[in-house]
């Protein structure tokens, strides 16, 4: 139990404080703990999410991708004019062109990266502004109102009546984000290339002598994160019910933080899937417990502030320290 | 790598000299919006370019990349070193703009701007709705809506933006005054530029207040995300949401009835009234009282504060929402 502790520090010391905020929040707010909430939160978080394993994948190996959000607000417009062009399509084949579009956009990523051999922070800085600025001329801020039916009805995948007569319900964008989170956590811990993006991002050098082939590590991580953002981007898409071409601007930023915030290090080679969910959850989370509390708005940023930092701490400082009892069962 | 650079440089020279070009054409007015891309200002867009046309004056509008003060100041500066006759400025922060509005001042810029009463550093403000009359219409609606008693609570663009607080400090002050059953909870969330924010804040609010009946969303997104929380947990017709909006957004869920109805002025008179006034402060006529402007209708200037206010406003309800949409709001 000690060794799992130790070894998952971060995830255990933001399993800590979300059940602490959790606690309070139940105890100080009637409506937290409820399903109706719980069922939100997800909902909510979804696209989030998606991202965010997207962005672990990246982080593993090594790179950091400034330009994913912006991609994806390209594959949502590209996809939307596909499927006009189409005239409709469905869900698979909706999913199947925003990935494949998003694949596209992170290869090209991927491509300046290796090829030219450009800090990938630079490259995805670059084509941040590149993809953005092609969508703000090409569309000239159009914004698409006019999607398919299939794309724009909601799909509720579970609802219940709350006895105060709410509904609490789970949408497709939870199920979504399922299977992308479970995808990325079965290719980054059971396969060959998954063990070997971890082994690339810590030491590429030590990878490259080793026989990995660094450029086909460089595509795999940012086609997958392209694929992740291409579909959070439809499932986007999906909820808000148009394609408003700067909706998602700025947001790989607050993606970014809380995907390190879960553990990820911006060197390379640690990150897991869970720390990264969890990450996305206690700032969500935290959102919604100071909209329940009543808290005053003025004050929302500090706190979310204070809440990363404690998180942070707590991570940083080794379990022992926190918790001498443990030290004291070792002796 | 040498024809690499050679392209670079060539590339470089023809943009330096397209700007010289630019720079060299006089009475230009540079109008800097909050941001670029979404329906209000793109209508705004057209207004400016129509009128431009119309009157001969070269006019264009600036949108940054996203709501940021800081891009607005860059853009400002920027249309000083080109030398502009005019800046209009629909600002996100009046304050992070008083110094360079200043500047453009100091320079013999003319600054016109609109969305923010009373900006230091501007000659003259106009807006088309009064604070107290746009605030007092939605909080009257709101009140017919909820019966006049309830719970109710108040989205603004942002907890800087000027105009949306005093909207909402004049709904606040005319229910509290008239309507003393209803009651606001939370003071107000900086949430409605964003659709995502508002959606997520009004379902959250929803959960915290059973009691809930009402949404006052001052900002372009509120309305569209609040009203996607009340379609999301079916309470369409026992919760209400008024605030302005984009009406070919908002068409659906007005038609629904999650979003109940709000105000507006036309963005795209806004446009053509920047360049109006650009056009008569640039031929140096003076604005007084009881004049009659294209678009303003007949005006009372306030010159101690440099504003200009009147009250256009254009219902949004589910009569009028389909012709609004038709013209690309």
């Amino acid at each position: 139990m000690r060794k799992l502790v130790q070894s998952h520090a971060t995830e255990f010391a933001l399993l800590a404080v979300i059940a602490a905020i959790c606690a309070v929040l139940s105890l100080t707010t009637d409506s937290f703990f409820s399903l109706g909430n719980a069922f939100d939160l997800l909902n909510t978080s979804s696209v989030n999410i998606i991202f965010a394993v997207g962005l672990l994948v990246v982080l593993i190996a090594g790179g950091i991708d400034i330009s994913f959000a912006v991609g994806a607000s390209v594959v949502q417009y590209v996809t939307a004019l596909i499927l006009g062009y189409i005239g409709g399509g469905g869900w698979m084949s909706g999913l199947l062109i925003a990935g494949s579009l998003g694949i596209l956009l992170g290869a090209f990523n991927a491509f300046l990266i290796h090829r030219f051999r450009i800090i990938s922070i630079v490259a995805t800085i670059a084509t941040f502004n590149i993809y953005f600025g092609l969508l703000m001329f090409f569309t000239q801020g159009v914004s698409i109102y006019d999607l398919p039916d299939w794309l724009t009805d909601r799909v509720v995948l579970f609802e219940h009546e709350m006895a105060d007569g709410t509904w609490a319900e789970i949408t497709l964008p939870v199920l979504v984000m399922v299977i992308c989170v479970a995808a990325t956590w079965l290719f980054i811990t059971r396969t060959t290339t998954g063990r070997q993006l971890y082994a690339f991002g810590d030491n590429p050098e030590g990878a490259r002598r080793f026989g990995i082939n660094i450029g086909a590590m460089q595509f795999i991580a940012f086609g997958w994160l392209g694929m992740m953002a291409g579909i959070a981007g439809l499932i986007q898409a999906h909820y808000a019910q148009e394609v408003v071409p700067n909706a998602l601007y700025g947001r790989e930023l607050d993606v970014l933080a809380a995907v390190v915030l879960g553990g990820a290090r911006l060197g390379g080679g640690k990150g897991s899937v869970l720390g990264c969910v969890l990450g996305v959850l206690l700032i969500a989370i935290t959102q919604n417990g100071l909209n329940l509390l009543g808290v005053s708005p003025f004050a929302f940023k500090m706190i979310v502030g204070a809440i990363i930092l404690v998180a942070i701490t707590l991570s940083n400082t080794s379990i022992e320290k926190l918790l001498p009892f443990m030290r004291g069962a070792r002796r | 790598m040498k024809r690499f650079v050679i392209a670079a440089v060539a590339v470089s020279l023809s943009l330096a000299g397209a700007f010289t070009a630019l720079a060299a054409d006089s009475g230009k007015v540079g109008i800097v919006v909050k941001i670029g891309g979404i329906p209000w200002f793109n209508a705004m867009d057209a207004g400016i370019k129509e009128q431009g046309k119309k009157l001969g004056v070269d006019a264009f509008m600036v949108g940054p990349t996203s709501a940021d003060p800081a891009l607005q100041v860059r853009a400002i500066e920027d249309l000083i070193a080109q030398g502009v006759k005019v800046i209009g400025v629909v600002p996100n922060d009046a304050k992070v703009l008083e110094p360079v509005l200043s500047k453009a001042k100091e320079k013999g810029i003319i600054v016109i701007t609109h969305e923010s009463p009373s900006q230091k550093g501007a000659d003259w403000d106009f807006e088309l709705a009064s604070a107290t009359g746009f605030g007092e219409a939605h909080a009257k609606l709101l009140a017919e809506k909820m019966g006049g008693k309830g719970e109710y609570a108040v989205f603004v663009g942002s907890l800087t933006v000027p105009l949306h607080n005093a909207w909402a400090d004049a709904a606040n002050e005319y229910i509290k005054k008239n309507y003393p059953d209803m009651k606001l909870v939370g003071e107000r969330y900086g949430v409605a530029e964003d659709v995502d924010k508002s959606r997520s804040t009004a379902l959250d609010l929803i959960s915290a207040h059973p009691d809930l009946k009402g949404f006052l969303a001052f900002g372009s997104q509120g309305p569209i995300g609040a009203g996607r929380a009340i379609e999301e947990r079916r309470k369409t017709g026992e919760i209400f949401v008024l605030g302005p909006f984009s009406p070919g957004q908002g068409q659906k869920l007005i038609k629904s009835g999650a979003i109940s109805g709000g105000f507006m002025w036309n963005p795209k008179q806004a446009g053509e009234v920047f360049v109006t006034l650009a056009d008569k402060l640039m031929k140096g006529e003076k604005l007084k009282d009881g004049d009659d402007i294209e678009g303003l209708g007949v005006i009372h200037p306030d010159v101690e504060n440099h504003n200009i206010i009147v009250d256009q406003l254009v219902p949004i309800n589910k009569e009028t929402v389909a012709d609004l949409a038709k013209m690309g709001l």
